[in-house]
């Protein structure tokens, strides 16, 4: 039925060049914050807030060697911490999620839809007029300041979005896979790791990036739950860049981006694997 | 058709019970006590004063609160609209074949939500700023000085444009979950409606959208909960300023509790976001549903 | 291609990251010294001197002999000591007693400012505050009477230090007569004007007008050349207040106005005095062009810069932009720089009050957790470390190196080694002009939250002085 006649041509043309240009200035203005902050870590401070668009007339790596040279900053220790709370936090969310979701997605039981609305409700917490409460209830188990503290609620908070997403995805997946294996004689849980887990691959890589940096940015938390300097994680080591009256942004952005580096490296290194496995699990059939 | 299996219960509940114990108590455990906070008077400190209900009679006659709801439910819609449309759009385009560099348009999409609202703040202060911005600059360089403006101190336009970072920060969070979702669908469906000549728009609205429709249902909820919530950019860009003219909710309680040192009320205003919130989300999933069922029939 | 790019530019910053594993680590060994670019500070042609090295004898004089921890909670990072005297004091003198008392770990907990005050409220809200901590003027009240502060009356009356106190800074941390806290850091004006005379004499003035009349007129020559008369930055709210009513205020309605709302006096926000500064500062910030028209929108930060840049004639701020600029400006511009001039804010027509007044003060005091009365030992130690950071040593310490001044007065402070302008700007503050006190360091916070919201919204035009001045007072009665 195709009837390839010049004006559907041109039409296409036409489409794919304004397509093209229109992802292109979307993907130019996604970019643009990290090149900005790049240029601008080159700047002194009185450079940049001479004009803070601009490109750096003289770059220069003062603040780096700046960071670099003080041991106040402590970033290494907070890197550490960081990189230690966001890895468990997201295999915990994204096993947890894993698990509850397909449950909620696929298994009848009675309090089924109660959990369901009772993960529904986590998302809608307020966590910034809840550090009080969450403070008080952590302190009286003895949970704060502990380098585990900040576990709980990175994955407590984290579950509900990756178990909606897990549980919207399951559903669309046809029922007869799971007959087939039970008719084979796979039990539940053989079922859930061994075909399951395969299939949920490209929504749990989702949930995982998605999580990543909202853990490694996590600030209030940090800030309420823990007291230790060297529990720090590193939203809260950054703060030690701000004055009470002035900030030295390029020094800020500087320290970002050094401490940005490790997740955002990974993510481009592996960005090509990370679409693969979003795309290539495909149900067929 | 089966919809479901039925494993043992005790091996469901085994399953469920880390996560949900672990769920209960950190995220219920404090809303309850926030509750339990929200009937007294509470300047931080030991001292609690039982006020019974006064705190929650106060809410109802708040009019910032009531202001900053509404802000709420305009960027609700707002981002509904914005994020989750766009991000549709967006996705469809990469996903089309006349479109190049597919690779970089997912990579570089999903960028903004991964920046800390401090530093996407400071950008867009930049752009919006009197002197040095973008926007007054192009106004200028098109001779039309006389639009120039002090942009986020227009009372009557503040809310849509933070609502703008908002909506350009998270489009690229969407699309990595509708991207997702699309590479669940069975590719023959696409190629046997490219047989009967449908275009790419037809495509999209007619089989992606209702073949996706779960994830968009689940998009839709994570909008409608993340703005009802909203606190860090705005914070970051008007500190609710002018005045409330951007004030949300989430900010106002946080404003209460830490600027006011009313933690009792504080706690009653967190009560009042989560169960407008829940009411908010079950009206949307009734009109959702409700619109769903019809096209089916 | 562009992701390769990409990824070259990223992993560069790995590498970067990976040394700052490393410098960080070797840098633990070594002494925090100070860093080697550091930015000019208001020091004295000499070394920056440190007050005479304690021989151990006097650790023992001072009769602390408690063995154990102690927690001491402040915002004093080290980014904020850089340039910034009263910070850079502290954060030595209490490196300074930590080293005296060899037998006491001091933990440090150090947040900067806005995150500070976030833990500090979460914890005296939870009654978990720290041994030794900042207690900010405006919480002494409700803190006080929770039972969450130590009363260090007889404390400090009994300090070896006592006679030196300038008692007036013990205000916005007593109540009745209890005091809660040594008044810590630098006291400095929160409302300065900041001027370029060389701009104003162009403009006609050899001075900087002393009403706001004169600057109307100025502000007509000013913005025919394009020129902002006076930036000021409200963005966060907090500065209208802060660095612009407190004084204009005092202008009007005199001090014993404030002393009487401090002490439930009977006075009023609504009191006509009060509603007539407001008014004023909506006529002035609505009607008139003097004002950078993004005045609103920009922070003190921003508005500063509008000064250094020559893009406007003068600015308001507090004395922590003054010490921003003076380092900016000579190291980028010594001309502009020897023509920095201070004034007090102009004094409005219908005021008739304190035309030469300003608002000083000091903000933060060091005050001690009330469990610690449970330790007799540990609150000597604790009272004896907040006696030092804010005695004679802290005081020695700022007055030598940034001409300011702290709780503890020194006396003869010889200024000959400073710059003419860290001269003026120290006579200014503490010499030829009259005192007044910061609004925001008394009352509680939930009174000036309210205010400062409404004010942003009234210097827009978009609310009257009376409805503003009725909601305060709403607040003030409710909550104080």
């Amino acid at each position: 039925m195709k009837n390839d006649n010049g004006i559907n041509k041109i039409q296409k043309t036409v489409m794919g060049v304004l397509m093209n240009f229109i992802l292109i200035v979307f993907s130019l203005s996604c970019i643009f914050p990290i090149v900005w902050m790049i240029y601008s870590s080159l700047k002194e401070k009185r450079a940049f807030n001479a004009d803070i668009i601009g490109l750096p007339k003289a770059p220069t790596l003062v603040n780096y060697t700046r960071i670099l040279t003080n041991s106040d900053y402590h970033l290494a220790e907070s890197m550490f911490n960081s990189v230690r709370t966001t890895f468990l936090s997201i295999v915990l969310i994204v096993l947890f999620s894993f698990i509850v979701g397909y449950i909620l997605a696929r298994v009848r039981f009675k309090l089924n839809r109660v959990l369901y609305v009772m993960f529904l409700m986590g998302m809608l917490i307020p966590i910034h007029s809840l550090l009080v409460p969450i403070y008080v209830v952590f302190r009286n188990c003895g949970l704060s300041n502990k380098w585990f503290t900040l576990l709980l609620p990175y994955v407590s908070f984290g579950l509900p979005m990756g178990i909606f997403l897990v549980e919207g995805y399951v559903k669309g997946i046809p029922v007869s896979l799971e007959e087939a294996a039970a008719i084979d004689g796979s039990s539940f849980s053989n079922t859930l790791w061994k075909i399951i887990l395969p299939i949920c691959k490209p929504i749990l890589v989702t949930v995982a990036i998605i999580q990543i940096f909202s853990c490694w940015n996590e600030f209030s938390f940090a800030l309420v739950l823990l007291k230790d300097v060297s529990l720090q994680t590193v939203p809260l080591a950054l703060t030690q860049f701000k004055g009470q009256f002035a900030s030295d942004y390029p020094k800020q952005m500087a320290a970002m981006l050094i401490t940005m580096s490790p997740i955002v490296v990974l993510y481009f290194v592996f960005s090509k694997q990370i679409i693969k496995g979003m795309v290539a699990g495909a149900v067929k059939g | 058709m089966l919809h479901s299996i039925k494993p043992k219960g005790r091996t469901i509940f085994l399953y469920l019970l880390v996560p949900v114990a672990m769920f209960v108590f950190t995220v219920f455990v404090p809303l309850m006590t926030a509750f339990v906070y929200s009937f007294f008077e509470w300047k931080g400190g030991p001292q609690k004063t039982f006020t019974g209900l006064n705190n929650y009679i106060a809410l109802f006659t708040d009019k910032t609160f009531w202001e900053a709801f509404s802000h709420n439910i305009y960027l609700v819609i707002v981002c509904i609209v914005g994020q989750i449309g766009i991000a549709f759009i967006l996705v469809m385009m990469v996903n089309s074949k006349l479109v190049k560099l597919k690779g970089m348009h997912r990579t570089f999409g999903f960028f903004p939500s991964t920046i800390s609202a401090v530093c996407i703040g400071l950008i867009w202060n930049m752009i919006y700023h009197n002197q040095y911005g973008i926007i007054n600059w192009f106004l200028k360089t098109i001779g039309r000085a006389d639009l120039c403006k002090v942009w986020l101190n227009e009372t009557s336009m503040v809310m849509l444009l933070v609502a703008i970072p908002l909506i350009w920060q998270f489009i690229g969070y969407y699309m990595v979950i509708i991207l997702s979702a699309i590479s669940s669908i069975d590719t023959e469906v696409f190629e046997s409606a490219e047989i009967d000549g449908a275009n790419g728009v037809q495509k999209a609205w007619y089989i992606t959208l209702p073949l996706i429709k779960n994830t968009m249902l689940v998009c839709t909820t994570l909008c409608i909960a993340g703005n009802m919530k909203a606190f860090d950019n705005i914070f970051v860009m008007t500190k609710g300023g002018p005045g409330t003219a951007s004030m949300v909710m989430a900010m106002y309680g946080y404003q209460v509790s830490f600027s006011q040192s009313n933690m009792g009320y504080g706690s009653c205003i967190s009560v009042g976001i989560f169960v407008l919130s829940l009411l908010v989300i079950g009206g949307s999933q009734g009109v959702i549903k409700f619109f769903t069922r019809e096209k089916e029939a | 291609m562009k992701k390769k790019w990409l990824g070259l530019l990223l992993s560069t910053a790995m590498v970067t990251s990976m040394l700052a594993g490393c410098g960080g680590k070797a840098d633990e060994t070594s002494t925090p010294a100070s860093e080697p670019t550091k930015e000019p500070t208001k020091e004295a042609s000499e070394e920056k001197s440190t007050p005479a090295a304690e021989t151990p004898s006097d650790a023992s004089a001072d009769g602390v002999t408690y063995v154990g921890d102690l927690e001491i909670m402040h915002y004093s990072t080290s980014e904020e000591s850089e340039g910034n005297g009263g910070s850079d004091g502290f954060r030595t003198v209490l490196k300074m007693w930590d080293e005296m008392h060899p037998d006491i770990t001091l933990t440090q907990n150090v947040l900067a400012n806005a995150e500070y005050k976030t833990q500090i409220a979460t914890l005296a809200a939870a009654n978990d505050l720290p041994d030794v901590f900042l207690l900010q003027g405006m919480n002494t009240i409700d803190w006080a009477n929770q039972g969450l502060v130590y009363d260090l009356t007889s404390d400090i009356k009994s300090s070896p230090y006592y006679s030196d106190y300038n008692e007036a800074y013990f205000a916005p941390f007593t109540v009745g007569d209890s005091i809660y806290g040594y008044p810590a850091l630098t006291g400095g004006t929160c409302t300065v004007v900041i001027y370029d005379k060389a701009m104003w004499k162009d403009a006609g003035f050899d001075t900087f007008p002393t009403t706001w009349a004169d600057i109307e007129k100025a502000s007509e020559y000013f913005n025919g050349q394009n020129i902002t008369t006076v930036a000021f930055g409200n963005g966060g709210k907090w500065q209208a207040n802060s660095c612009f009513l407190s004084t204009l205020g005092n202008r009007y309605t005199g001090p014993d106005w404030f002393m009487s709302m401090v002490s439930k006096g009977g006075a009023a926000f609504t009191d006509e005095e009060f509603v007539k500064a407001l008014a004023e500062t909506q006529r002035l910030f609505t009607e008139t062009s003097i004002f950078n028209e993004d005045f609103n929108v920009v922070t003190n930060e921003d508005a500063r810069e509008y000064y250094i840049s020559g893009d406007a004639a003068a600015f308001i701020g507090g004395n922590w932009d003054e010490s921003y600029i003076w380092a900016t400006l000579q190291e980028t511009d010594q001309e502009k720089w020897s023509n920095m001039g201070f004034a007090v804010l102009p004094q409005p027509a219908d005021a008739t009050k304190a035309p030469k007044s300003q608002n000083i003060g000091l903000g933060y005091a060091v005050a001690i957790n009330a469990k610690l009365a449970d330790n007799p030992e540990k609150l000597a130690a604790a009272i004896d470390l907040a006696e030092y950071i804010t005695g004679p040593e802290f005081a020695s310490f700022v007055a030598e190196n940034y001409a300011l001044g702290g709780l503890t007065k020194v006396a003869d402070v010889d200024l000959s080694g400073f710059d003419p302008i860290t001269q003026d700007f120290y006579n200014w503050s503490y010499v030829d002009t009259e005192t007044c006190e910061i609004y925001d360091s008394y009352i509680t916070n939930a009174v000036w939250d309210v205010l400062n919201t409404d004010l942003q919204t009234m210097m827009n035009g978009d609310m009257s002085p009376e409805e503003v001045a009725a909601n305060a007072q709403k607040a003030y009665e409710a909550n104080y």
